[in-house]
């Protein structure tokens, strides 16, 4: 009752329970030799064993398995012996007729058991050991019984023969399989088996028509009135499609076992695994919650759930799971209501890891439940209220010194702080909670993420929290990334702190994250991993054996056991495995940014290809993202949008907006290059729409939709508009510290002012630009505006030709390297148009130096469809063959730019589809 | 309202039909209101009256109006014929099966009437079925009680049950009575909305069960679904009425649902109970107090609805009463939850909260889902310092009952307590939602808005404002009202709830120093507004006063005076130093 926390030990015996210990007691049947009577070999008698332990700790359900699920498995498990087991089982479950032959079968398992003295006993013979797993099992299972009340004992009695009953409603049908697939050798077994369940049915029948009378007044008089008799059989017909139900119903929908509940529950049926098996199973769930969103179905779960709570109301972690559920359905109220109620019932004490049982205070951990809903808040967009109750929560745990939920709920703020970008939360964090800053409330907010990232690694570390670190880590890593390091204090010597980022900074703290891998059975997880494995390994009971991976000897059957290899990797437990995938997904990004194309490829390939089944699916999305938009700038569109539709087609409903953004990001750029400014115009302006949802207020994608309002404004030759544009991103990018962003933007409006005429202008800008990428090591960047640095001394006059050269040449291996493929062909464009201008060239003389480079513009800029460099290329070589007069080549290149031209200025309307069912949609 | 007389004879018809059919509790409630009917006093002898005549002070008291037992107008009251009744054919099996029935062997008496085909037997079949299921439930939930607290243990009858009474219902051969049955059935099933419909159709051909009707009404959560229901007007309706509008809480429409019917049932201690209890949800306790003082004279065995009568006691913290009727109810029935939570009180009002805790649990052991216990209790564990206990305690409250504000405001209060004062906004959020015109919740969230680690004063002032307009009893809101808007820097609003919290106590004539604080400021106020007269006022009824207040106000009386007379007041000082 109230206040009182249950101990986990509810174990109560039930008949699955019963028939598991009857296969443990043939399995370690006393006074036998090394290989039991029935077994014929050492790998069967193991397999059986196998069986067992995986049968005691799977949680792949809340409920027991009926006797023909059992009998099911037993047949895939028991190779030539699944007859003898099944009958051995049915018989010996049918032959409990009495609460005496209860009480003697618990006798006579005890004697399966050794002794504590098993010192003692002889070679060759099989006794459990009291304290193996199934020896346990089996201890446990003496006690319960020993424990129950007559009532109870009779209780049992009526279930076993509902148990068994059950089962006989789907013999027939197996019966019938079993005599065909079995050799003539069987049939004198299966006779007699025939023979046994015969008898239970018989017996069961009798005593269901005894209850009846009990109950009904109805069977036994001659005359009884016509409608009460059909209303008997009635019954009866009805109880057997019920059960029939139950076989399949379980695994094709849970809908139906839900129903399935309300009836079958007056005959008592149906049994709660234990206690441990349900809390990994609610584990289980939680992850597989969490890792697929909303695809995750909510009603099935949920008609779950509220079995499991009818069958064990004083198990609050339902309240729990239902949270979740309806958290990633977005369902707000319910969301919010059932973890009020979860923290209510359960104070914060049931079912969390993270908490040592030794540190249980009698004030309960509600500070897990302002973490909980601050997360909650976070979640559907509330960063404001979120960091109210986060502030909460630091504040509570401080005063119940919970260090752990301190360390979490640190992270937490980081995580929101990095989130939400640093729109909103001025003015926030100043409020006089936070013993955690004390320097005071002058700092920016960067500064105060910062220092609250130190100070939770800090925690982290020091309690031991491995995942809490390897988290840290990557949030280290990732402020690091885009963040120069300013010193914190105003004053003092500010000269000794360089301002600029450390690429090899980055490097270590993601590395940090990997020696999780090796440590993290540290934190307690082992419960899921075993159950987990169990469960892996029943489950696999039902795959066909020709989908194997390792199946290389097909022939010997019995001698090989697949189910091992099986579950090897399911061993690092989930969450260990995301951590890990998600420093990948870091190092892509990192790389991504540095500017070495074929690094971030590589780290997102791994990615994909090793933390697929353990990532969330909105990483999954995210890696699908980077690798798409890799192709676009390599491969040109036509793959990248053949790409987009296979990623389309797996994250159908799931992370729609990440692919979302992605694809309106493509067809700007196609549109952009193909000279469709209108379409460019409605793709950015939907950008736009989504940068600043519902929700909150994008700062990232903010910035990209008027960068690209600004670079679509450049194509329409409005140059003065898109330099306006261009300048207030910049104000904006350098108001909230958008550094990286920062220097995108100076380069773009050195571009700007280059194209509309004004070179001078524009050099400052590119300079500028220049010094930013220096400071962060954006080298990709940094090619590119030395680039631009080059056409803008080009353009000043032909005798800066020499020195755009130098500099072009200067950024040639960066560009080359790791450049993409509109990068590549404007070098070469440029450095052509260097040779060109350059009045000590003489272009007769040396032809190739600028033929070669423009072919080479030409066929990459092919995949693009960049009509407007192209057509530069092409007035490029048509001058050049006119020089060297070769008016043949001449005319194909003047026609192929005036090709180029057309198209640049009358946008073909061939729309495509994914073009306009993006519109349509968005 | 048809007349007493036939009212009168309806109930007798009916209190025969309804304990022929071991109904018992049904007829009790029909024999209490037939015994409430006010006699002709012409015909009876003053023996007869007696019994009746105590309690008529009270109803002088505090009847509001004067009821004629004339209907409302336009309502025409359907007079149901009373049903004859059919079988005497089988009717020793009957009497067999009756008298096994009453020694409670219910199967013994379906067995006995296993052939019969009468109405009547049927249905005392089916009955009988019924208990056997619902006892055997109740000795399951004990045997089977594990450690998660299984709670699968069901009425292993329903099945059949359901299928018989459907079978009858279908065939046109259920009388009123089976379709209760079958409303029990249906409910206990979970079917609902068919249970609904089946209960209707029972108290419209059958008024006068008042079982059906309490079934009815725990199936009403709503006043939409009420809304809903095609009753036909029977007198028994309104009672009806008057009872769920109280559990909707729509206490003033019950209290003057109750009122009207007692002007015909005037002597109906069920109905003296009612209106107490309603009058206890709107807080008149005075009355109360009278109302179950007077109850207990007539009825003095009562142990119904003396739990409220206790909260009553407890919270004017009368000892003694409460102790006696503590000990009145152990005598008569020492295991009724009521009674439990009578005791529970009791300590709880004598500080003993451990061994309160101890009533209530048993209380709840015999009623599980006994409400006020749970919220009882809850408090006695905030008392205790206990919080996750209590927690607990009130949240399953709150999930029995979502509308019960009292469960929902003690979670908020016991955040608060455990320095949550955000986590706990939510659960004051709910209560207030439930109960917008309490006051005390509203300034419970007030304060948790005030709380330092919140600082929230403009939502403060937004809960007290609420507060102060719905009756404020402790005068809190108007205070705290002007003190935030004092501390916000908003003068102009500070003096307006400092005269209005001035004017309250001086209607209620309390003295105190809030009323010098008011004075104090008020003068000060309008002294900086160069509203003298004003001032003057304040200033000199702080002259009343002793204390620092009194030389301060001589000292503002003095500045005002030369303000006004044109010296500057700087040199008076110096003259007076």
């Amino acid at each position: 009752m109230a206040g009182v926390v249950k101990a986990p030990g509810a174990f109560a015996i039930t008949p699955h329970k019963v028939s598991v210990c009857i296969l443990v007691h043939i399995y370690a049947s006393p006074s036998q030799i090394s290989v039991p009577f029935p077994f014929s070999s050492v790998s069967q008698h193991n397999r059986l064993g196998l069986y067992l332990l995986a049968l005691t700790k799977s949680c792949d359900d809340i409920l027991e398995p009926k006797l023909d699920q059992l009998i099911n498995q037993l047949r895939e498990i028991g190779g030539l012996l699944d007859h003898w087991l099944t009958d051995h089982v049915t018989s010996r479950l049918s032959s409990l007729s009495s609460p005496d032959d209860l009480f003697n079968f618990f006798n006579e398992l005890r004697e399966t058991l050794g002794g504590p003295d098993s010192g003692v006993m002889e070679d060759d013979q099989v006794i459990l050991d009291p304290n193996s797993n199934l020896g346990m099992f089996l201890r446990r299972c003496i006690l319960a019984f020993n424990l129950l009340t007559f009532e109870g004992i009779c209780h049992l009695l009526t279930n076993i023969g509902i148990y068994c009953k059950e089962a006989i409603s789907s013999c027939s049908s197996y019966e019938l399989r079993r005599v065909d697939d079995s050799g003539n050798d069987f049939e004198s077994l299966s006779e007699y088996e025939n023979m046994d369940l015969n008898l239970v049915f018989k017996k069961i029948n009798e005593e269901m028509e005894a209850r009846k009378r009990a109950t009904e007044q109805v069977s036994f008089h001659l005359h009884l009135p016509k409608e009460l008799s059909t209303l008997v059989e009635d019954i009866e017909v009805s109880a057997d499609p019920k059960s029939e139900h139950n076989d399949k119903g379980r695994e094709s929908s849970s809908y139906a076992s839900g129903e399935l509940l309300r009836d079958v529950d007056p005959n008592g049926g149906v049994f709660l695994r234990t206690n441990w098996q349900i809390q990994g199973y609610l584990m289980e769930q939680a992850d597989a919650i969490e890792k697929h969103g909303s695809s995750f179905t909510l009603n099935a779960f949920e008609l779950t759930l509220r079995q499991l709570q009818k069958l064990a109301p004083e198990l609050h972690r339902v309240h729990f799971l239902r949270y979740l559920n309806n958290l990633y359905h977005d369902d707000y109220f319910s969301a919010l209501e059932n973890l009020h109620r979860y923290f209510d019932y359960s104070a914060g004490t049931e079912g969390f890891d993270f908490v040592p049982p030794a540190g249980c205070n009698s004030f309960g951990r509600y500070e897990i439940a302002l973490l909980c809903l601050g997360m909650m808040h976070f979640h559907f967009g509330h960063p404001k209220k979120a960091l109210e109750v986060l502030t909460e929560a630091v504040r509570v745990s401080q005063q119940h010194s919970n260090d752990t939920c301190l360390a979490y709920t640190l992270a937490a703020m980081c995580n929101l702080l990095s989130e939400i970008g640093f729109s909103t939360t001025s003015g926030i964090l100043g409020s006089p909670f936070s013993p955690m800053i004390s320097v005071g409330t002058s700092l920016s907010v960067q500064q105060q993420l910062f220092v609250l990232l130190k100070g939770s690694l800090k925690r982290a570390e020091s309690l031991k929290l491995k995942q809490l670190v390897a988290a840290n880590h990557l949030a280290m890593a990732k402020f690091d990334l885009t963040h120069v390091q300013r010193p914190l204090l105003s004053f003092g010597p500010k000269t000794s702190m360089k301002l600029r980022t450390c690429p090899i900074i980055v490097c270590k703290e993601l590395r940090s994250g990997y020696h999780l891998i090796s440590e993290f059975c540290c934190e307690g997880s082992t419960m899921t991993a075993d159950g987990a494995f169990s469960t892996a390994w029943l489950k696999n009971l039902q795959k066909p054996m020709g989908s194997l991976v390792l199946s290389q000897d097909n022939g010997s059957r019995n001698n090989y056991n697949p189910f091992l290899f099986f579950t090897q990797p399911s061993s690092i437990p989930g969450s260990v495995m995301q951590l890990v995938g998600s420093s990948y997904l870091h190092r892509a990004t990192a790389w991504e940014i540095y500017g070495s194309a074929p690094l971030a490829r590589a780290n997102a390939l791994v990615y994909a290809t090793c933390f697929a089944d353990a990532s969330s699916s909105s990483d999954a999305a995210l890696v699908h993202v980077k690798l798409i938009q890799h192709l676009a700038v390599f491969k040109g569109y036509k793959e990248a949008f053949a790409a987009l539709k296979t990623a389309e087609e797996k994250f159908l409903c799931v992370s729609k907006s990440r692919i979302l953004i992605m694809k309106l990001q493509l067809l700007h750029e196609r549109a952009l290059h193909r000279g469709h400014l209108k379409l460019a115009q409605q793709v950015c302006d939907e950008l736009g729409v989504l940068a600043s949802s519902v929700t909150a207020v994008d700062m990232e994608l903010k910035t990209e939709a008027s960068l690209r309002h600004a670079r679509t404004l450049l194509a329409a030759k409005q140059f003065s508009q898109a330099a306006a544009v261009a300048h207030s991103l910049f104000c904006m990018c350098y108001k909230f510290n958008l550094q990286v962003e920062s220097a995108t933007v100076l380069l773009l409006l050195a571009e700007i002012h280059m194209k509309s005429g004004n070179a001078v202008v524009g050099l400052p800008y590119a300079l500028a630009s220049l010094s930013y990428c220096q400071t962060f090591n954006l080298d990709l960047l940094r090619a590119s505006a030395t680039l631009t640095l080059a056409e803008l001394w080009l353009s000043l006059g032909s005798n800066h030709a020499k020195t755009a050269l130098t500099l072009l040449h200067g950024a040639f291996p960066m560009i080359l390297g790791h450049g993409g493929l509109e990068l590549c062909a404007r070098a070469y464009i440029t450095e052509a148009k260097c040779y060109l201008s350059d009045p000590s060239f003489s272009v007769s003389k040396n032809p190739e130096l600028v033929l070669d480079p423009l072919r080479q513009a030409a066929d990459e800029l092919q995949a693009l469809e960049h009509h407007e460099l192209m057509a530069e290329a092409f007035y490029l070589m048509a001058i050049v063959f006119d020089k060297l007069g070769q008016p043949e080549q001449r005319e194909e290149a003047a026609s192929s730019f005036k090709n180029h031209v057309m198209s640049l200025d009358h946008p073909h309307d061939v729309e495509d589809p994914i073009q306009s069912d993006t519109l349509l949609n968005a | 309202m048809s007349s007493k007389e036939s009212c009168r004879i309806e109930l007798r018809t009916a209190i025969r039909q309804l304990s022929d059919r071991c109904l018992y509790s049904a007829s009790k409630w029909a024999a209490e209101q037939l015994v409430g009917i006010e006699q002709d006093p012409a015909k009876f002898t003053p023996s007869n009256t007696r019994f009746q005549r105590g309690s008529s002070s009270i109803h002088r008291r505090f009847r509001t109006n004067e009821i004629t037992s004339t209907p409302p107008t336009g309502v025409a009251y359907v007079s149901t014929p009373v049903m004859e009744e059919d079988e005497a054919i089988h009717g020793d099996f009957y009497l067999l099966a009756k008298s096994y029935f009453d020694c409670r062997e219910y199967r013994r008496a379906a067995h006995v009437l296993r052939d019969q085909t009468g109405k009547k037997s049927v249905f005392l079949r089916c009955y009988a079925l019924y208990l056997a299921g619902e006892k055997r439930k109740e000795e399951e939930m004990i045997e089977l009680e594990g450690p998660l607290g299984k709670s699968d243990a069901v009425n292993r009858e329903l099945v059949s049950l359901e299928r018989e009474l459907a079978t009858l219902c279908k065939n046109n051969t259920i009388d009123p009575f089976g379709l209760y049955l079958y409303g029990l059935v249906l409910k206990e099933k979970g079917n609902e909305n068919l249970a609904r419909k089946v209960l209707v159709e029972s108290v419209n051909s059958y008024p006068w069960n008042w079982s059906a009707w309490s079934e009815l009404q725990s199936l009403c959560t709503t006043v939409d679904i009420l809304n809903g229901l095609n009753l036909s007007n029977h007198w028994m309706k309104e009672f009806f009425l008057a009872s769920i509008y109280q559990e909707l809480r729509m206490h003033n429409e019950s209290l003057s649902k109750y009122e009207n019917l007692q002007g015909m049932f005037t002597f109906s201690n069920y109905i003296q109970g009612q209106i107490a209890k309603a009058r206890y949800s709107l807080r008149e306790f005075e009355q109360v107090e009278v109302i179950f003082e007077d109850l207990l004279r007539n009825d003095p065995y009562r142990v119904e609805d003396m739990d409220t009568y206790s909260n009553v006691l407890y919270t004017k913290e009368c000892f003694s009463a409460l102790s006696y009727l503590a000990h009145r109810v152990i005598m008569t029935d020492k295991y009724r939850p009521e009674s439990c939570c009578i005791i529970g009180n009791y300590y709880s009002l004598k500080g003993q909260h451990e061994k309160s805790v101890v009533y209530f649990r048993r209380a709840l052991k015999l009623n599980k889902n006994y409400l006020s216990a749970w919220t009882l209790m809850g408090h006695e564990y905030v008392e205790m310092k206990n919080t996750p206990a209590a927690v607990d305690a009130y949240r399953r409250a709150v999930d029995i009952n979502p509308r019960d504000y009292r469960a929902w405001y003690g979670l908020g209060q016991a955040y608060e307590m455990m320095g949550m004062p955000h986590y706990a906004l939510h659960y004051f959020r709910k209560s207030v939602f439930f109960q917008p015109i309490d006051s005390r919740l509203w300034i419970a969230m007030a304060q948790c808005y005030e709380s330092e680690q919140l600082h929230m004063l403009e939502e403060a002032i937004k809960c007290y404002k609420r507060a102060a307009n719905c009756n404020d009893t402790e005068a809190i809101a108007l205070h705290r009202l002007a003190i935030l808007h004092r501390e916000l820097d908003q003068p102009e609003e500070a003096a307006f709830y400092y005269k209005k919290d001035l004017e309250r106590m001086e209607a209620e004539e309390r003295e105190g120093p809030n009323i010098v604080e008011a004075l104090m400021f008020l003068a000060t106020h309008y002294k900086t507004q160069k509203k003298f007269e004003e001032a003057e006022v304040y200033c000199t009824r702080l002259l009343d006063y002793t204390g620092p207040e009194r030389e301060t106000a001589k000292s503002l009386l003095r500045g005002m005076r030369i303000a006004q007379s044109g010296f500057p007041s700087m040199d008076v000082e110096h003259f007076h130093p």
